[in-house]
């Protein structure tokens, strides 16, 4: 299998050096522009705007289109599709619309004319969902888009190019003329065949002639016309698509990702016998979307269930879901866990505005400059030790990282996110990037939980107050980060003093409420992130355990819990750390694992007060205080 | 009010910045808490409101699905009718109602030319008769309308090139100097002895043509091919057959340059003299000024029109042709061609509206 994988990659690669000389070719072996068109067509300025209508009306055609055999047209004599009777004649007679299924009449290199007409695909559309009489009667919210007799075709298909796919190996651009030189050893004259364009024609059509924004956005001609969905009873679908993952993958510039041809178009078949979502052969019939989506192209590992994910969710119309209730939930909870922090930081900035100033205590100020004298002091004073440091730094720089990459797929139809994505080299890097950040972001939570752990076991083992180990229940509960009911007594405190209703400023011991809850909402989150994350990575193998719907639910609490990581950490923590008027331009804290003295006093007296004990340090109370 | 001691001069200005200073350091962390908190309320607000509209408003598809021309109509043009463009087709790729040939960029945008930068003229500005008007917006991308349409007593015309970007005069483009190489004696010389001189020439020529035809990629790749092979090799041989057969495709008007009548000094006169204000007059009361006081405006807006502009054929035959091709720097294949006899018999055809038949000619040299 591998090497039939290989085999077909060689296969490719050499037709692909072939391909690439497209740009700079010899001279083509049939007579281009045999009606001498391009003589006038061939400049940019032939046309004219319509004074009564507004309308341009242009009459250049890319000379190079022909010349450098760009297209599956090139070929074509321009009296192959326009009636030589109207434009044989200068000035022209007025033209009719040209008809896509009319025969034409391609000369081969080797003498040999043929016949071709698109009537047989244009027939196929009789039995497609997109029939020519739906097409005619389309009627859109700004008026028609093509004129009467213009051929439907136009709805989809302008002049047709060769999509050479380069995108998959851009190195071979580099090859010169010498590909087809070797084939036109026997091709020039022995078995003459246009090499050049028959390889670029083929070669075109490994891949869809269109990329995936092309191709949405050809779908959405019709299908986010609010007028044409209304009356088809159809939800905008390229709406709900470009909400998708494939679709904000293909808002960021991605060739390989899922467009809408890749579900609605059967294997073995062709867009033009689409059909509706009711119709059991279709691909997309509730009873075929597990092969469609288990393709080989797609997910060929998946389980069937995989299927039951939906593809076309767009939350606002998705009411009464459990998917629209899971976000309803996220957005409750970023509005109350980040909002009354940003609140306490308001707050706080606010008494600076009024010159509200608090005093802290005289003792404790003289208490910590005593300890900070000594050097058993200033070890005790120390809020964050090495490790904690690093692994601070860890955590920053992966998150960096991870919201550089992962926020453009959330914003994807922004303009700065495709910038973001190209700045990492295209979608598939930022996509690994973001996969490497977060195992590694992972491997430090596991092993920042394998020390709390171990902590926990010794605090556990230790004799307590009673000469008794605490046991494990209690040594766990009693671990510095938990919230208790004391912080949460401290935090109302805190709130009543900043909207001046006491006096006094609370006091905290080691890490404030705030600090405590920025750890555990980290906590939480990197679990939350890491297991969706995960679960999204590796979706074809869960999906044998999953339903496809905690897909959609896995995504969502994932983009979600990203969200209020960022905003918290962007907004808030980033005011704590750098912007804050007492920590500017950077908390020392992050650095040295020493807090300011004049913050250490206001905000950690408790702290300052137990290392002061633990020296045995007493200053008497302050009268003052 | 004690009287200012000049003694006390530095002790004043002391206590004046201590004051500011104190001043200053009270109000400096309030206006920056002050910042700080209008910048975070506006940040939440921003994140907040972004969650509550994304879940209860659909918000269709984004713009660079949906916002695609559907028509190809003047409004494309009317960003800035000051700074008229080209339409932009790359950037709007999916283009089938609108036009069925890609066209790619199109007009090159000419910001020099006073007729179309005052807002009253379209780069595409003839639009009555139906026999003409196409072929005589085709060459305006490449002769500014005074050519035809100004006063000039000189036979042949004293016309110069200007440049699209700067409106300098310049030498002839360089897609006819290279043309010009490539047809002269010095072409056959190379061609059984080249250098390494001519080589540079003749690449740094199809590199500024390309440059000056919006990066045209078959003059790039011309160029980079005449530059990567060695000039004494038989490939640079066949390199220059090939130059020298495909660049008259290339005679497009797209040259980054246009030709105009030169004026006093040598620079090319791009709108009529001293109208600036009557312009500005004219487009406030377009819309309003009628019968003879539009004509009587729009007569001083034009001092130097013709009274009727030049006809084709005075310009595209062999006796007395208005213009000196070979003087513009055309090179004598290109300037025969273009004054060639079946061109003025068609032109006869086209005035007289009489249908004719497409020869066979000039556009590729046979």
């Amino acid at each position: 299998m591998r090497s039939e994988v290989n085999n077909m990659e060689r296969r490719t690669f050499c037709a692909l050096l072939v391909l690439t000389t497209t740009a700079f070719v010899a001279a083509p072996l049939s007579a281009d522009d045999p009606d001498n068109c391009l003589l006038c067509h061939g400049f940019r300025g032939l046309g004219r705007i319509d004074n009564e209508t507004q309308k341009i009306h242009a009459f250049y055609v890319d000379p190079d289109y022909s010349h450098l055999r760009r297209g599956p047209h090139a070929r074509l004599a321009c009296t192959d599709c326009h009636k030589r009777s109207e434009v044989s004649v200068v000035p022209h007679q007025p033209v009719t619309h040209v008809d896509c299924a009319r025969q034409c009449h391609l000369s081969n290199p080797n003498g040999i004319d043929r016949r071709f007409s698109h009537d047989p695909i244009q027939s196929m559309l009789a039995d497609s969902t997109h029939t020519l009489d739906t097409l005619a009667k389309l009627d859109f919210r700004g008026g028609p888009i093509l004129d009467k007799d213009q051929s439907a075709c136009l709805y989809c298909h302008d002049e047709p190019y060769f999509r050479l796919p380069l995108d998959v190996a851009p190195q071979l651009a580099a090859v010169t003329q010498r590909g087809i030189d070797r084939c036109n050893v026997c091709h020039a004259e022995t078995v003459p065949i246009d090499i050049e364009y028959d390889l670029n024609h083929v070669l075109a059509r490994l891949q869809p002639s269109r990329s995936p924004l092309e191709i949405a956005q050809t779908c959405a001609v019709c299908h986010s016309d609010p007028k044409v969905t209304a009356e088809h009873d159809m939800s905008d679908a390229v709406a709900s698509y470009v909400r998708s993952f494939h679709g904000k993958a293909t808002l960021l510039g991605e060739h390989q990702t899922a467009d809408c041809l890749s579900c609605h178009v059967k294997t073995g078949e062709n867009a033009h016998l689409m059909l509706g979502k009711s119709d059991p052969q279709s691909s997309v019939f509730v009873a075929n979307i597990a092969n469609s989506c288990r393709s080989t192209q797609c997910h060929p590992g998946a389980d069937p269930a995989f299927a039951t994910a939906a593809v076309h969710l767009d939350l606002p119309t998705a009411h009464g879901s459990i998917e629209y209730a899971l976000a309803a939930i996220f957005i409750f909870l970023t509005i109350f866990t980040f909002g009354p922090s940003a609140l306490l930081v308001i707050l706080d900035l606010l008494q600076i505005i009024v010159g509200r100033t608090h005093h802290p205590s005289h003792r404790i100020e003289k208490l910590a400059k005593d300890l900070m004298a000594s050097a058993e002091g200033r070890k005790r004073l120390k809020r964050f030790t090495i490790s904690q440091r690093f692994q601070h730094w860890c955590l920053s720089i992966l998150f960096v990282a991870l919201v550089l990459t992962g926020f453009p797929m959330k914003f994807a139809d922004r303009a700065w996110a495709s910038m973001l994505v190209n700045m990492f080299g295209g979608l598939s890097t930022a996509r690994n990037i973001h996969h490497w950040s977060g195992i590694l972001l992972f491997v430090g939570f596991s092993f920042h939980v394998f020390q709390v752990v171990v902590s926990s076991l010794r605090t556990a083992r230790a004799p307590g107050p009673d000469g008794q180990p605490m046991g494990l229940v209690k040594a766990w509960l009693s671990m510095p980060m938990w919230i208790s009911p004391q912080d949460v007594r401290k935090t109302m405190q805190l709130f009543a003093h900043l909207l001046f209703l006491r006096k006094e400023r609370p006091t905290f011991g080691r890490f404030s409420p705030a600090e405590k809850f920025e750890y555990l909402g980290v906590f939480w989150g990197t679990m939350l992130l890491g297991l969706t994350g995960m679960l999204l990575w590796g979706e074809q193998y869960a999906s044998h355990f999953l339903t496809g719907k905690t897909f959609n639910l896995a995504t969502i609490a994932h983009t979600f819990e990203a969200f209020l990581a960022v905003i918290h950490v962007g907004i808030l923590h980033i005011y704590n750390v750098i912007f804050a008027p007492k920590v500017f331009p950077l908390s020392p804290a992050t650095i040295t694992g020493n807090t300011p003295i004049e913050k250490l006093v206001e905000e950690h007296s408790e702290f300052v007060e137990d290392a002061a004990m633990h020296m045995g340090k007493h200053l008497k109370a302050d009268p003052t205080a | 009010m004690s009287k200012l001691n000049p003694l006390n001069l530095p002790k004043t200005i002391a206590w004046f910045f201590r004051g500011t200073w104190r001043n200053a350091e009270r109000v400096i962390p309030r206006a920056y808490a002050l910042a700080l908190a209008f910048v975070i309320c506006f940040l939440t607000y921003q994140a907040v409101s972004y969650l509550i509209v994304g879940l209860l408003k659909p918000s269709g598809s984004p713009p660079q699905i949906t916002q695609l021309p559907r028509r190809m109509d003047a409004t494309l043009f009317e960003v800035d009718r000051r700074k008229w463009r080209g339409l932009d087709a790359t950037a709007n790729p999916r283009t089938p109602p609108s036009h069925y040939h890609r066209i790619g960029d199109w007009i090159e945008p000419d910001h020099q030319s006073g007729c179309t930068t005052s807002g009253c003229h379209s780069p595409l500005p003839h639009n009555e008769r139906k026999e003409v008007r196409a072929f005589l917006n085709m060459h305006a991308t490449s002769i500014h309308c005074g050519t035809c349409h100004m006063k000039s007593d000189r036979a042949p015309l004293s016309l110069t090139w200007y440049n699209l970007a700067s409106g300098d005069p310049q030498g002839p483009p360089a897609i006819l100097q290279a043309y010009d190489l490539l047809t002269s004696d010095e072409y056959e010389k190379q061609r059984n002895s080249p250098d390494d001189a001519f080589q540079d020439k003749l690449t740094s020529l199809l590199r500024k043509a390309a440059r000056e035809a919006d990066n045209l990629p078959a003059l790039e790749n011309l160029a980079d091919h005449v530059n990567a092979v060695r000039a004494t090799s038989d490939e640079f041989k066949q390199l220059l057959i090939q130059a020298r057969e495909s660049l008259p495709r290339h005679f497009r008007g797209e040259y980054g340059a246009k030709i105009a009548v030169r004026g006093v000094g040598g620079d090319p006169v791009l709108s009529h003299p001293d109208t600036e204000k009557l312009v500005a007059q004219y487009v406030s009361q377009k819309d309003t000024i009628k019968g003879q006081d539009r004509r009587d405006l729009l007569n001083r807006i034009h001092p130097l029109r013709r009274k009727s502009p030049l006809d084709c054929t005075e310009c595209h035959r062999k006796q007395d042709g208005l213009i000196d091709f070979a003087r513009m720097g055309y090179p004598p294949a290109r300037a025969n061609a273009l004054v060639d006899p079946i061109v003025v018999e068609m032109i006869e055809h086209i005035n007289k509206g009489t249908p004719f038949h497409m020869p066979d000619f000039i556009g590729v040299e046979k």
